[in-house]
């Protein structure tokens, strides 16, 4: 896969925000599934210590550019994608990235809450035990509770750490996952649709979190829901068939649209 | 007339009404279908099922039950000599009779014979023409009933549901009584054999040889029936078929499930389908003239004492058997855990086998363990391989090298052949037969318990 970074730092389609250097950068990212193209050479900063939101219709490649952040698209039979993804100087989408260290830099928040069928100790010490983050019991019983306590639920389960995972409520489910995704110091979390199936109530749970986690993470999230959107990122880019339409700052995005389909999605005429 | 050309007229009678319910229906309103209650077929299978089944019930009672019947009322008509007789000259005796009225030849009937055999006949006569009358009259009747009960508000689509409900419920009905009935005959035999032989040495005798003494002066037949040897030679077995089979129908369905490409599992997935479909008496071959052989040449070649009819060749034969069904269901389980898990896990860094061993099988586990369970059972009650390849003498060993018999062979061989249903040698067959029952029903149980309370926790 030919290094495209040089030929493309020029494009114009790229807003920068305001902004230091972007933690991710991706060019020219294509991606196919069985030969039918459902992203078209996106070109994408993603700033550090932000919470950049994708949105745009059902069908236009939000998730699909998501997964490519962490190469989750591998596991689809017949993805095919190409272009280049920068983070910490390396192209994450070359063929000899190694997507275990690469996901471990780069965790993800699942549409639905999918906690293992294990004790909630046991979903938060998963991570670091397959990678090695904990010398001794002490060490991990450290970095569960500072996961749960970021993830704004050590309160709530610090006296039943033993009972299943699986039996918690759904935003809680959510808020052990996300704990689950930070247990492994990931620079970034990927966040897919994350409250799409929670109530409103656990739903502004995870906003709150959200803002939270920006301060140690860089968070990309896709979500349908606008005010969403419009309430935690900093950065919003807006698909549309496949096509990065317009990314920049969200207050800018949603006051003041360049492109007339980005006005026509935030105001409803269509999606 | 007889039974199963009655039948066919009702049927034909039952078609007429059907076609005669649903015009009558039509006629009523004037063919406009939204006047009926319900749409004109179902009146033609109300009418079908007021003329058709009364009566078919009818002939099939009679039918079963007129023979006995008709033999009552023979032997009851019988002149005063035939009351001294015992229960097998009588049924000789009704035997003679029956011979002589479906035209057998009956060597020297005697008088009485004849007398009762015309007897026979002539019920045997009365008794058709009542079943051809009554039968047809009830058709009649139900098919007149129907045509005067059909006006259009008629709510003749619940009466037919209903019929079909009973129906259904009959068809259930048929699986749990026919179990029941199993089980009964299983409990009466053994009763009678508990007669003779006291339970606890039965549950706990460590000596099986069922052979008893015909005369007293007789060697080695002493008869004894302590189960333990038999059901310790059916767990070694089923030990060594499990040892076989869990591992590679695990591995197996691991590999397919969770690593195959679609080719390899367009090719592989009916490659053990295939290894389910051999007949057990071919896997009987294989163990007693290939494995067997095998084992104790190389047993020989190892130094080892080996019976030609080792427990392991039986047991490996018995495993291989097993793979099939041990992959199989793990493999459905193994499917089932939802792929959000895995890209869960996935997206952690985790790899495949990390993904595999530390999330997948955990959360199949119940499952796998359910299909294990059922795979014991089937190891437990299977025969035909054991009775080809175990041996008959009741070893209390667990030296797998050693010949071990199993429950299943000892009732098969006990079973096999006239038996004489009075002696307990003949009557173990079925005590083994019910704790053999009681164990893999228990088996069952657990197994089913344990998969649902897994189905239970991802739907």
């Amino acid at each position: 896969m030919p290094d495209t970074m040089q030929s493309d730092a020029a494009q114009p389609a790229v807003e920068e925000p305001n902004i230091p250097m972007p933690m991710l950068a991706a060019r020219n990212v294509c991606v196919s599934y069985s030969g039918k193209q459902a992203l078209f050479d996106i070109a994408l900063d993603i700033p550090q210590n932000q919470v950049t939101a994708l949105i745009g219709p059902s069908g236009c490649g939000k998730s699909t550019f998501l997964r490519c952040i962490n190469r989750m698209n591998d596991v689809i039979d017949g993805c095919v994608t190409s272009g280049s993804i920068i983070l910490d100087g390396r192209n994450i989408l070359d063929a000899s990235e190694d997507v275990v260290r690469l996901r471990q830099k780069v965790g993800m928040v699942f549409q639905k809450p999918n906690p293992f069928p294990k004790s909630i100790y046991e979903n938060i010490a998963y991570g670091p035990r397959i990678h090695g983050l904990a010398n001794d019991k002490a060490e991990l019983d450290e970095i569960v509770e500072v996961s749960l306590e970021r993830a704004g639920l050590w309160q709530e389960v610090k006296d039943r750490l033993d009972q299943p995972g699986t039996g918690l409520s759904g935003g809680q489910q959510q808020r052990l996952c996300i704990a689950r995704a930070i247990a492994v110091s990931p620079d970034v979390v990927l966040m897919d649709e994350p409250c799409s199936a929670l109530d409103p109530i656990a739903t502004a749970r995870i906003e709150e979190l959200i803002d939270e986690l920006r301060e140690k993470f860089t968070i990309v999230i896709v979500t349908h829901s606008m005010q969403q959107a419009a309430r935690v990122s900093t950065q919003t880019a807006f698909f549309h068939l496949g096509n990065l339409v317009e990314v920049g700052d969200t207050e800018k995005i949603f006051t003041n649209p360049e492109d007339p389909r980005t006005n026509g999605y935030i105001t409803g005429r269509f999606g | 007339m007889s039974g199963l050309f009655l039948s066919i007229l009702i049927v034909v009678l039952a078609a007429a009404a059907f076609w005669l319910g649903r015009n009558k229906a039509l006629g009523a309103v004037g063919g406009n279908l939204r006047d009926l209650h319900s749409l004109p077929g179902y009146y033609g299978y109300f009418s079908a099922i007021w003329c058709g089944l009364p009566a078919l019930l009818i002939v099939v009672a009679w039918s079963a039950l007129d023979g006995t019947i008709i033999e009552t009322m023979v032997l009851a008509g019988l002149p005063t000599a035939a009351d001294g007789l015992s229960d097998g000259e009588l049924s000789l005796f009704i035997t003679n009779v029956q011979n002589l009225v479906t035209g057998n030849i009956v060597a020297n009937p005697s008088a009485e014979v004849v007398a009762a055999a015309n007897h026979y006949r002539h019920l045997q006569s009365l008794s058709d023409w009542g079943m051809t009358v009554i039968a047809l009259g009830l058709a009649i009747a139900g098919l007149a009933y129907a045509r005067r009960a059909i006006v259009p508000n008629l709510r003749s689509r619940e009466s037919v549901e209903k019929v079909v409900l009973m129906v259904m419920i009959g068809a259930s009905a048929v699986a749990i009584l026919t179990t029941i009935g199993i089980v009964m005959s299983l409990l009466f035999e053994s009763h009678r054999f508990f007669q003779q032989v006291p339970v606890g040495d039965f549950l706990f005798g460590l000596q099986w040889s069922p052979q008893t003494a015909i005369r007293a002066d007789q060697v080695g037949s002493s008869g004894a029936f302590g189960a333990v040897p038999v059901f310790a030679g059916t767990i070694l077995i089923t030990v060594i078929a499990m040892l076989v089979a869990v591992p590679i129908g695990l591995l197996s369905a691991i590999y397919l499930s969770e690593y195959a490409g679609p080719k390899v599992r367009a090719f592989a997935k009916p490659g053990l389908e295939i290894l389910a479909g051999i007949p057990t008496v071919v896997y009987g071959f294989f163990a007693a003239l290939t494995i067997a052989p095998l084992i104790r040449g190389w047993g020989e070649g190892l130094g080892l004492d080996v019976s030609s009819e080792s427990a392991l060749a039986a047991g490996l034969v018995m495993g291989l058997m097993i793979i099939p069904f041990v992959s199989s269901l793990s493999d459905d389980v193994i499917s089932a855990v939802p792929g959000a898990l895995r890209d869960g896990s996935y997206a952690l860094g985790s790899t495949k086998s990390e993904t595999i061993t530390r999330v997948v099988l955990p959360a199949a586990l119940p499952g796998i363990f359910g299909a294990v369970l059922l795979a014991v059972s089937r190891a437990i009650g299977e025969t035909m391989i054991v009775v080809m390849a175990a041996g008959l003498a009741a070893n209390l060993t667990a030296n797998p090298f050693q010949a071990v018999t199993t429950v299943t062979v000892q009732i098969a061989t006990i079973l096999v052949g006239d038996q004489e249903f009075d002696s307990p040698k003949t009557l173990s067959a079925f005590a083994l037969g019910l704790l053999l029952f009681i164990v893999t029903l228990m088996l069952n149980v657990v197994a089913l318990m344990v998969v649902r309370k897994y189905r239970e926790k991802y739907d």
